[in-house]
């Protein structure tokens, strides 16, 4: 059964996002809010948490297989390239081969530039359109 | 004194860490991710990353992370809906610890568990610069 197609999903992130982000999930890494100290490291500036270009993945997951991705969703993923204040980050998913009754997916988050940020896998359980 | 993550051995046990994700949080979380869709507030649930980073984040004020650490990969399994106002805890091991290429590299596994079973299994795997 052929996995069903997954909407891309942008989002441009801003420093506000960042800030608004370390103090929702109480990782304040100055790397991330702190742009002075940021500028002093080989990062050159502020770059967002991992985890909040995730998030972008598993909202996508979310919007194409709601309550089911909620549940039992899985994600794997390397973290590849930071991303920054300013950066548009593209979500998008491609379908792989089914595998134990899950559907599966290469998943990756990559910039207006075309750097890949993040890739890995996703599964969700196949469902009522398997 | 907070230690650093570097300073643990691998197998060190963190002490459970009870939190709570409660609407506020959890609109927080959302807000703070762009996140607008409807589905939480129909099924009355928390995003499962947001479980995973909000542990991770009660993680980070008993253990602190040398400059420069960075997030090289996370896997995230849901177990189960976690509903907003849930309270959960954290059982987080580090489980692994090598030297690589002048980083330490460590893995930190994560059972976040709500009313005794394992609503979200994550693993966390971390680079810092070795001193």
């Amino acid at each position: 059964m052929n996995a069903p197609e997954v909407a891309p999903l942008s989002r441009t992130l801003t420093q506000e996002m960042l800030n608004a982000y370390a103090a929702a999930s109480g990782d304040r890494n100055p790397i991330h809010i702190d742009e002075a100290f940021a500028k002093t490291t080989p990062m050159g500036g502020t770059i967002a948490h991992g985890m909040l270009v995730l998030s972008f993945i598993a909202q996508m997951m979310t919007a194409a297989f709601g309550p089911r991705w909620l549940a039992s969703g899985s994600l794997d993923v390397r973290f590849r390239a930071p991303a920054r204040p300013g950066d548009t980050v593209t979500a998008r998913a491609t379908p792989l081969e089914p595998r134990e009754g899950r559907h599966r997916y290469a998943v990756e988050c990559v910039s207006q530039a075309g750097e890949v940020l993040i890739s890995g896998t996703a599964e969700v359980p196949q469902g009522a359109e398997a | 004194m907070t230690p650093l993550l570097t300073d643990l051995p691998a197998g060190h046990v963190f002490e459970p860490i009870r939190f709570s994700i409660d609407a506020a949080k959890s609109s927080a979380y959302r807000a703070a991710t762009a996140d607008g869709l409807s589905i939480y507030d129909e099924e009355g649930a928390v995003p499962p990353l947001a479980v995973a980073a909000l542990a991770l984040g009660a993680l980070l004020e008993r253990v602190g992370l040398p400059p420069g650490t960075l997030h090289a990969s996370e896997s995230l399994q849901a177990e189960a809906a976690v509903p907003v106002g849930a309270t959960l805890e954290c059982r987080a091991r580090l489980t692994q610890r090598s030297q690589r290429a002048g980083w330490t590299v460590s893995v930190l596994d994560s059972e976040i568990v709500l009313d005794g079973r394992a609503a979200v299994k994550a693993r966390a795997t971390v680079l810092s610069p070795a001193s």
